[in-house]
């Protein structure tokens, strides 16, 4: 138990005799002795010499450290004395020990002084800790020796010098150290110490100014004589020293090991923007698809404010991959994923990523039609020839005939049955199209629909409004390329805003008008006008004709667009305009008796003043805006109600008139006998409409079939025919702007849509060619 | 809330779809219409395909973001509609 080492007559100082009466175990780090179980890391770092029994203090400073009962060591010299080392400072049990550096003062004050060695030096309490810390004592020949010996004895034994005095403050402090302790208010008296000395070295050199110059350079000299008469005086003798070196020892030790982590994180120049620019709204609006300019997703994700995407992918090398550990998990929280759904399920963006999906799945399945629409060069599916033996084979090659080629068919379930009644191409976006739908002619009167199609997207409508009563007439207008006015059989005209995806309501409505159509509104118009003035500005009006018999000018009396509102619409008295009611040009009589019903009209092209109006009676009337009591001009041909009159976009001049009388007559403005008349069955005319880029081709319909003239190559006979299948009946047509396709509206709620294929027209001005062709046909009579 | 499932039945009844997945953003499926093992494995693999897309894109410009992707391949083609909350997966065979 008690280890006895006897240091050899090498120290003059007496021995210390560690007595330990018990094995406590506490190994300070430095010593790092090997049989300890239990390792503390080093508290000060400082050097091994000085440290010892820094339990206690490591009981606030270390990080870890068993602590276990200490016992009082006492140290005894040779001839059995207590020289147990005793503590400068006598710690008070009961004062508050709060300060931790005490501790360190404590053990390092207790056991580097002994009353017997020090001679110097004050080691006064506030000992700061820098001293503690860093320094090394070597110089300081009291503080050195200690540690020497102190040092010496310590690798041999196997138990750190535990200090009674030390371990009874620590008890003590164990007991006092209360919650009331902790949070007193504690006075800590910081002051300085005296200067203490650490090095001195006296210089060898003096000024030769300095005061006792001269004394010095006097006992040099004697020293120098000392010197030389030192060789062989015998008053000196020469003797040898040895210089003991020490056994050198090794010191291990030991500490805990470092822990390394290895972190990484992989920084992408997005993220440090993110960083650098901070949360911003999502300003980009999805959708790479091109976006309608009628139907934009309004100022969705401003007004939503997002939170800016937080790097989603910022990745650390330290975190496991995140979707490899989805993989082991199963279908997730089934509660979370409920509320998570909903959430998402509800949100804008959701939406419009649901619309992009669908247009882009739509576009799959209907790309070749598309790209023939689009006048674009129809690929063949490569992957399809995988799958399916026989490939399409087009049989274009071998006709070049002029033919119409089917693409597809716009249609839903909620169209399905109903009949097309008119149909409107957006002035803005001509990727859309306007299909009114209502059966006028028999007798039950089924609500109307309108629904407004976009072709990237043939199976669901964008956008469909739920009408009072069927509809006749659709336009849209120019000025405001969302309002698409619609004229109803019970004479309702109401204009809808398409733009935005929620308001099944009308913006405007004419049913609290007093002047309202109190019959069906069978064509509306809108036209710019030119104002005279300033001419800049194009004011766009809506015109309508009616059964009752009257062209009347709308125009939005009160302002406000909030499509709650119920507009009232005034009638300006300049533009009504009365038709008169004989076949023959009598002047007009009474009001009310003397109305014809209009059925259709068509402004000039390039004259917004002038207009054609077709009646019941089979007159075509040509008016001017500025005069409402006269026609300029009447023109008699049909004897059957004209079904629509339209001018030749491309010629100014001409005309085309078609009625239930199954002809089709072509005038010329100045004219009054038709210049050409047509007729192929014996059905009554629907609808016809000029080709927008071929001046001598116009379309018909009539009620079974669909038929393609060409003025140049024959003016007797069509040159496409496409039947309808019965009962379906074809209602009306139209020709797209920007291709060479039309579409044909049928009864049963279909509108199909077909490509003009080889229609060998040559260049030239297409004007001329008609007129050449009228001047041809002319001619022979 | 009716018109999105009434846009969903629509796109699982387009030609050629085989399924819809919706996964939110911790990769986790929230909705799908195919069977669990295929779900789960698209739902995995596609997360980190966009994010590496995602990636690419916002590298060159930081300003930019995806908005959508499309994986065509020799069998199907498989639409990907990504966002902060969520991924949107729509798989179709087209020539079918």
């Amino acid at each position: 138990m008690s280890t006895a080492i006897g240091k050899d007559d090498r120290k003059k100082k007496r021995t210390l005799v560690l007595r330990p009466s018990s094995r406590a175990v506490n190994i300070s780090g430095s010593h790092g002795f090997n049989q300890s179980t239990k390792h503390t890391t080093s508290i000060l770092g400082s050097s091994s010499r000085r440290s010892f029994s820094l339990g206690a203090g490591s009981k606030v400073l270390d990080k870890s450290t068993v602590q276990t009962p200490r016992q009082a060591v006492r140290v005894f010299d040779e001839e059995d004395n207590d020289v147990t080392p005793q503590p400068l400072y006598q710690a008070d049990p009961g004062s508050v020990q709060a300060k931790a550096s005490r501790f360190f003062l404590d053990e390092i004050s207790g056991g580097s002084t002994s009353d017997q060695t020090i001679t110097s030096a004050s080691f006064s309490m506030p000992f700061s800790r820098s001293v503690l810390g860093s320094s090394r004592f070597s110089s300081q020949s009291t503080i050195e020796s200690i540690n020497e010996e102190m040092e010496d004895t310590f690798p041999k034994r196997d138990m750190p010098v535990n200090l009674p005095d030390v371990q009874g403050k620590r008890v003590a402090v164990k007991e006092q150290v209360t919650e009331n302790m902790l949070n007193a208010v504690i006075d800590i008296y910081l002051s300085e110490t005296d200067c203490i000395s650490l090095l001195d070295i006296p210089s060898t050199s003096v000024s030769v100014e300095a005061d006792n110059a001269d004394t010095i350079t006097e006992r040099n000299k004697q020293y120098a004589e000392i010197c030389k008469n030192m060789v062989g005086n015998e008053k000196y003798v020469d003797r040898s020293i040895q210089t003991l070196n020490d056994a050198l020892k090794h010191k291990q030790v030991q500490s805990d090991s470092i822990v390394m982590v290895d972190a990484g994180t992989f920084v992408s120049t997005w993220e440090m923007y993110d960083t650098v620019s901070g949360p911003e709204p999502d300003e980009s609006v999805s959708d790479s698809e091109t976006k309608k300019a009628d139907i934009p997703e309004a100022a969705v994700d401003s007004s939503r404010a997002a939170e800016k995407s937080v790097s989603m992918g910022s990745t650390t090398s330290t975190g496991s991959v995140t979707s490899s550990m989805k993989d082991v998990e199963a279908f997730g929280n089934s509660l979370n994923a409920e509320a998570d759904l909903q959430l998402i399920m509800l949100s804008e963006r959701f939406q419009q990523n649901l619309l992009a999906t669908e247009r882009s799945i739509v576009g799959n399945v209907f790309q070749p039609k598309l790209a023939a629409y689009r006048q674009l060069l129809v690929l063949d599916n490569p992957d399809r020839s995988l799958n399916s033996e026989a490939v399409e084979q087009k049989t274009e090659g071998s006709e070049n005939s002029p033919a119409l080629e089917y693409l597809w068919t716009f249609s839903c379930e909620l169209s399905r049955g109903r009949s097309v009644s008119s149909m409107t191409w957006n002035k803005k976006n001509p990727d859309l199209l306007a299909v009114g739908y209502g059966d006028s002619e028999s007798s039950d009167q089924k609500p109307g629909l309108v629904c407004c199609w976009s072709l990237k997207n043939p199976t669901w409508p964008e956008r469909f409004f739920h009408c009072d009563s069927a509809v006749t007439t659709l336009d849209f207008s120019t000025n405001n390329p969302s309002h698409l006015a619609v004229g109803m059989h019970n004479g309702t005209i109401a204009i809808y805003n398409v733009q935005s995806q929620n308001n099944q309501t009308d913006v405007i409505n004419s049913s609290e008008c007093p002047n309202k159509h109190m019959d069906p509104v069978w064509q509306l118009k809108w036209t710019l006008e030119e104002l005279s003035l300033t001419g800049e500005d194009k004011v766009e009006s809506l015109y309508s004709v009616a059964a009752d018999g009257r062209v009347s000018k709308w125009f939005v009396s009160d302002t406000g667009l909030d499509c709650t509102d119920v507009m009232k619409l005034k009638r300006i008295h300049d533009g009504k305009l009365k038709a008169a009611g004989n076949k023959t040009e009598k002047k007009t009589e009474s009001v009310v008796s003397a109305l014809t019903p209009g059925l259709c009209f068509d402004f000039h092209p390039t004259d917004s003043n002038i207009y054609l109006v077709g009646t019941w009676e089979g007159l075509i009337h040509k008016c001017s805006c500025s005069n409402s009591q006269q026609f300029m001009e009447t023109y008699k041909k049909h004897f059957c109600p004209v079904s629509c009159i339209a001018w030749c976009p491309l010629s100014p001049s001409l005309f085309l008139s078609c009625s239930s009388d199954w002809t089709i007559q072509l005038w010329k403005q100045d004219q009054f006998a038709p210049v050409l008349g047509f007729t192929s069955t014996q059905k009554a005319v629907c609808d016809i409409k000029w080709s927008p880029k071929w001046a001598t081709v116009f379309g018909v319909v009539n009620v079974g079939q669909l038929e393609i003239w060409d003025l140049k190559s024959s003016i007797m006979d069509p040159l496409i025919v496409e039947s309808a299948v019965p009962p379906v009946n074809m209602k009306c047509l139209l020709f797209a702007s920007h291709t060479d396709c039309l579409v044909v509206g049928d009864s049963v709620g279909q509108v199909t849509v077909y490509l003009l294929k080889n229609m060998r027209i040559g260049k030239g001005s297409q004007a001329d060619v008609l007129e050449a062709v009228i001047q041809s046909a002319t001619s022979r009579f | 809330m009716a018109e999105v499932e009434e846009t969903l039945r629509r796109i699982q009844s387009q030609k050629g779809v085989q399924g819809i997945v919706i996964v939110n953003s911790e990769g986790i499926p929230i909705k799908t219409t195919l069977d669990n093992s295929s779900t789960v494995q698209y739902a995995g693999l596609i997360h980190q395909l966009v994010m590496k897309a995602r990636s690419t894109v916002r590298d060159i410009d930081p300003q930019n973001d995806l908005t959508f992707l499309r994986i065509r391949s020799k069998k199907n083609e498989i639409m990907i509609a990504p966002d902060k909350d969520y991924f949107l997966i729509v798989i179709q065979n087209p020539s079918d």
